[in-house]
């Protein structure tokens, strides 16, 4: 076969054609206009004068192992530093999870350290909020600044902690953010997991008992639906299944409404309809059951709830047939995937994914596909899903101190729920991360039980991350205090009352940590260059920040907290020796106030640095903390293990000592079993088997469009939107339309269309393509800020968030994304 | 003293450009979109929805295919472009004059010009930077998630490309045109 496609043919046949010349770029100093030019931050040396550098053209080489933060996948990278400069990130083949790879994004962390765009100076908002206007301030102004307004917050409401709203993006140091948000003592704690995966992580833990990984390099048989692994780069998943695919030793089923770059690597691509899967796998499921293709033994030995299961899915009629007109997946192709499933079983997998949650079924479908891979037997074994095993190290106590004025999580009650129906307005459980899009929607109506007026927000951008984007920008205005610690001067900071700048991953170390599975190991992100500018980890920023707040949040509650004015009063007597005589002198009211306050002592969070606390997580391992230091990647033996096999393939354990299969296939629930029928669900109002319900069919009203929303591998979300290498890979986002009704409706390549739905509207170019459906649209998710100090993202493509409507998941309150019809029309 | 040459799985692509992102950052590449020595080729897909047709959406990984006998060589008036002692194909960029008879005469589009010298730049395989650096492969070839490319010398029979060209079928691209690349793709 021949296929020659040149550099000409490339750029004419995919959407980056809209080709950015090779913009030169000037050092865009963010807040310029307040009189701070980019050259006064005193690090210049340290800063490349071309985006791009050549290797090897320095008199100093220096090569540190770091674990990249472009995404969540916490690749390992070696970083070369020529004199000073980071010039190049390369894979670290050292690491079991990464084996080897950094995909684009990892490549082009260089240029999230050195965009010139960064926060580089703590900031006071000086204009209204979400205008951008700050100025300039020392660290010392902003945290008396945050003091101030924190106390002042508190005073008025009574020392209830839970006035303050903590977020955080996901991230290696979010657990040093949640210990100040926990020495803090709010209960308002919202991070990324309910616009991520809070149902995906929750319906495979209630199933069987964890969010499991698969085991892509020994599995016969995948179905991939609902997931992007070409595109959304997961490591190792990405790097084990398509190496393999294509005849190659495994066989790929890509169901998906799109055709992706996943469909184009796979064997069969099902065109389904959006937010149907849960009776596609339901039919799977009657398949299995009704020709008896089930492995016995596993279910047996592994189900809870087999019986009623199966007389569910039978008398429910879930067969192929019926589930044909709901998913638009013939009826054949069903039977035959469930017959061949089972047959490659237990070594195929019904590929779990981790993704944002699209329909309002997506917890029970979540439930369903646990389920099925169960029948075939394929957990906890080879080529199946696997729990895997872990290094363990030590964690370290925190400091939760109890404060009688602090409220519980603010949450609307349903006002007389009955039995068997959800307790709350927005979901039926309360997840640890919350229901972001619950939270801020009460927020917003004012049906909060008590006032929060304050919020910190580390790495998070809620105005890009999260449906409505209008509603978001309503509730930013009205937090009365709002610190950003952040990296970007992303959306969100352009509300931000006070701005703490964080350094980027490559300028911290941060907390060690373990990373389970067929081969575990522990992986460090060690410090590679200095921060810039005046930038700092989050761990000194906050020791910095407790240095003045800690103690005036110790006079709040003292003002108003009654147990400690009793503990506070209580002072310890004098010793009497036999003779009745006192000996020494009876605690004084300072002494007692000194052992108190230890209690609340906030400072001792943070006292120590990163890398001491690193040390003391791993003492156990002798070599440990050196190994760490040197390779980024340790774990016991690995020295003996470790070794390369060729140029592309490394070993990190011997066959035999790889972790496949851990519980003798039992799962990691309570019960050890398959869980099928889940009782406890069902008082709360909750289906306790998958169950199809007629609303969740697929429907669009004539003249509308489905609104789809997702990922690819050249950008994460809007983390990424201003790195300037990554954007000439893909300029800006485009709409897929698809290209009979693009024709029908006089829209060519490129034509600007305007996108509008109940919520919103953007403006975004058009790519008509036959790879989505007539009545479907779709655009990557990440572009289109709003944020003016964004040189290169600012205004650039469309936000999907701006037009997706907010719409409740029912169990966890996440957000449904795929939930939304748009009209469209070319501008 | 190589022949060095590249095999290309190519099936592994999955359209990610690490391996493009990799080269501008190893090589100091100019920025911008077309702007690049390495690229993936995409074809537009065949059928229409939901009948599209799987094989003919190939995503096709490529770069300077280091002819051995190399047209880009033959015309240049100035010999800025050579072949280095590795048999690479290389551009001297002191030599260069910007006539850009190379790049009409390469058949696979691997050239372009390089803004800030006003030369024309392409892939060397990383010879003056990996490989000078004592590396012994390509940043390409070392980022690439599902590792398409194997880097070696043709000439050494024990290396792992000549083992994996006597082994497994491959192509390379415009064979007719007798460029004799040393890019294979494999099948
Ligand atoms: S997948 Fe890419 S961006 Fe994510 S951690 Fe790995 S190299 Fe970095
Ligand atoms: S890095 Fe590998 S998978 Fe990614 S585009 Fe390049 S060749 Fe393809
Ligand atoms: S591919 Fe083009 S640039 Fe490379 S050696 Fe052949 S003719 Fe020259």
């Amino acid at each position: 076969m021949q296929v020659e496609i040149s550099r000409r043919k490339f750029l004419q046949g995919t959407v980056a054609m809209s080709v950015v010349g090779g913009t030169a770029v000037s050092a865009t100093n963010l807040f310029a206009s307040d009189g701070h030019d980019s050259s006064d931050g005193g690090t210049n040396s340290a800063i490349p004068d071309s985006i791009t550098t050549k290797t090897g053209e320095a008199k100093e080489v220096r090569n540190i192992p770091t674990l990249c933060e472009m995404c969540v996948n916490k690749c390992a990278a070696i970083a070369r530093v020529e004199d000073g400069i980071v010039t190049k990130l390369d894979p670290n083949p050292m690491f079991p999870k990464s084996k080897n790879m950094l995909c684009p994004r990892g490549n082009a962390g260089i240029q999230a350290l050195y965009d010139p765009d960064r926060l580089k100076y703590p900031l006071i908002r000086t204009g209204e909020k979400g205008e951008g206007k700050f100025k300039r301030v020392s660290w010392d102004e902003a945290f008396a600044y945050i003091t101030e307004k924190t106390i002042k917050i508190l005073d008025e409401e009574k020392d209830n902690r839970s006035s303050f709203l903590f977020c955080a993006g996901e991230g290696m140091a979010e657990h040093t953010f949640k210990t100040f948000y926990q020495g803090f003592g709010s209960g308002n704690w919202l991070n990324h997991a309910s616009i991520c995966l809070q149902t995906v992580a929750s319906g495979y833990g209630v199933t069987i008992g964890a969010y499991p990984q698969s085991d892509l390099e020994n599995a016969e048989y995948i179905i991939m639906a609902g997931a992007n692994r070409a595109e959304a780069i997961v490591s190792p998943d990405t790097m084990d299944l398509f190496k393999r695919t294509k005849g190659r030793g495994a066989k790929l089923i890509c169901v998906d409404p799109r055709f992706t770059n996943t469909a184009a690597k796979a064997d069969k691509w099902l065109a389904i309809n959006p937010g149907t899967d849960l009776a596609f796998v339901l039919a799977l499921t009657y398949v299995v059951l009704t020709e008896e293709l089930y492995n016995k033994e596993y279910v047996e030995a592994h189900f809870k709830g087999f019986d009623e299961y199966k007389n569910h899915v039978l008398t429910s009629g879930y067969s192929p047939s019926w589930a044909e007109p709901i998913t638009n997946i013939k009826a054949k192709d069903i039977v035959k995937i469930a017959r061949e499933f089972m047959a490659h079983a237990p070594k195929s997998i019904y590929y779990p994914g981790r993704r944002s949650t699209f329909a309002k079924n997506d917890f029970q479908l979540r439930r369903a596909m646990a389920i099925f891979q169960g029948l075939g037997g394929g957990i906890d074994c080879k080529g199946g899903l696997i729990f895997g095993s872990k290094v363990k190290i030590k964690g370290h106590s925190g400091l939760e101190p109890l404060y009688a004025r602090a409220e519980s999580r603010a949450i609307v009650k349903k006002k007389d729920a009955k039995k068997g129906e959800a307790g709350y307005d927005d979901c039926a459980v309360v997840s640890g991360g919350g229901s972001w899009l619950g939270w801020r929607n009460r927020f917003l109506e004012n049906k909060m039980p008590y006032k929060v007026r304050g919020m910190f927000c580390y790495k998070h951008n809620p105005m890009m991350n999260m449906p409505n984007t209008a509603k978001t920008a309503e509730m930013l205005k009205r937090i009365e205090l709002l610190v950003c610690i952040d990296t970007m001067p992303s959306d969100t900071v352009m509300y931000a009352d006070v701005v703490l700048p964080e350094c980027t991953y490559l300028e911290r170390t941060d907390p060690v940590k373990t990373f389970g599975g067929v081969e575990p190991s522990i992986a460090q992100r060690n410090k590679v260059v200095d921060p810039l500018f005046e930038t700092q980890p989050i761990n000194t920023i906050l020791r910095g920040l407790m240095g003045q707040l800690s103690k005036p949040l110790f006079e709040i509650t003292k003002k108003y907290d009654e147990d400690v004015q009793e503990e506070l009063a209580e002072l310890e007597k004098a010793e009497v020796d036999e003779n009745n005589e006192t000996t020494g002198t009876g605690q004084t009211a300072e002494e007692k106030e000194v052992e108190v306050y230890a209690e609340f002592d906030l400072t001792k969070l943070f006292e120590h640095d990163q890398e001491h606390t690193n040390e003391h997580a791993v003492h156990d391992y002798p070599g440990a903390a050196e190994a760490l230091k040197e390779h980024g990647v340790f774990y016991p033996k690995m020295s003996e293990y470790y070794k390369q096999i060729s140029a592309n393939v490394h070993q990190y354990y011997p066959e035999k000592l790889k972790s496949y299969s851990v519980f003798g296939g039992a799962t990691k629930t309570a019960s050890k079993k398959v869980e099928c029928n889940l009782a406890s669900m069902a008082k709360k109002g909750v289906d306790p088997m998958p169950t199809w319900r007629d609303d969740y069919n697929f429907s669009v009203p004539d003249g509308k469009f489905r609104l789809m929303t997702g990922r690819h591998a050249q950008f994460t979300q809007s983390g990424t939107a201003n790195n300037s290498v990554l954007r000439d890979l893909m300029p800006e986002n485009f709409i897929w339309i698809n290209k009979r009704v693009a024709k029908e409706k006089g829209i060519a390549f490129g034509d600007t269309l305007e996108v509008t739905s109940s919520v919103g509207k953007v403006t975004i170019k058009a790519y008509p393509t036959e790879k989505i459906a007539p009545n479907q649209v779709f655009f990557i998710h990440g572009f289109g800020e709003e944020s003016s100090a964004l040189t290169w993202a600012y205004k650039n493509g469309g936000n999907d968030n701006a037009v997706i409507e907010d719409v409740l998941e029912p169990v966890y309150g996440a957000a449904a994304m795929h939930e939304t019809n748009v009209e469209i029309r070319k501008v | 003293m190589a022949r060095y040459g590249m095999a290309l799985d190519y099936k592994n692509c999955i359209n990610c450009k690490a391996c493009e992102v990799a080269c501008k950052e190893e090589n100091g590449v100019t920025l911008g979109a077309d702007k690049h020595r390495i690229w993936v080729g995409v074809k537009e897909i065949e059928g229409e929805y939901p009948f599209l047709s799987i094989s003919s959406s190939t995503f096709m990984p490529s770069q300077c295919q280091h002819c051995d006998d190399a047209p880009c060589q033959m015309v240049c008036p100035t010999n800025a472009t050579y072949f280095d002692e590795n048999r690479v194909v290389r551009v001297n960029t002191d030599q260069c004059i910007l006539c850009s008879y190379c790049m009409v005469a390469c058949p696979y589009d691997a050239r372009f010009v390089d803004d800030r010298t006003m030369t024309v730049d392409k892939c060397n395989f990383c010879s003056d930077t990996r490989l000078a650096q004592g590396k012994t492969t390509t940043a390409c070839q070392n980022t690439c998630p599902t590792k398409v490319r194997t880097f070696g010398d043709l000439d050494d029979p024990e290396s792992e490309i000549s083992e994996l060209l006597r082994t497994r079928d491959h192509f390379s691209l415009k064979a007719h045109l007798g460029t004799n690349p040393k890019l294979f793709y494999l099948t």
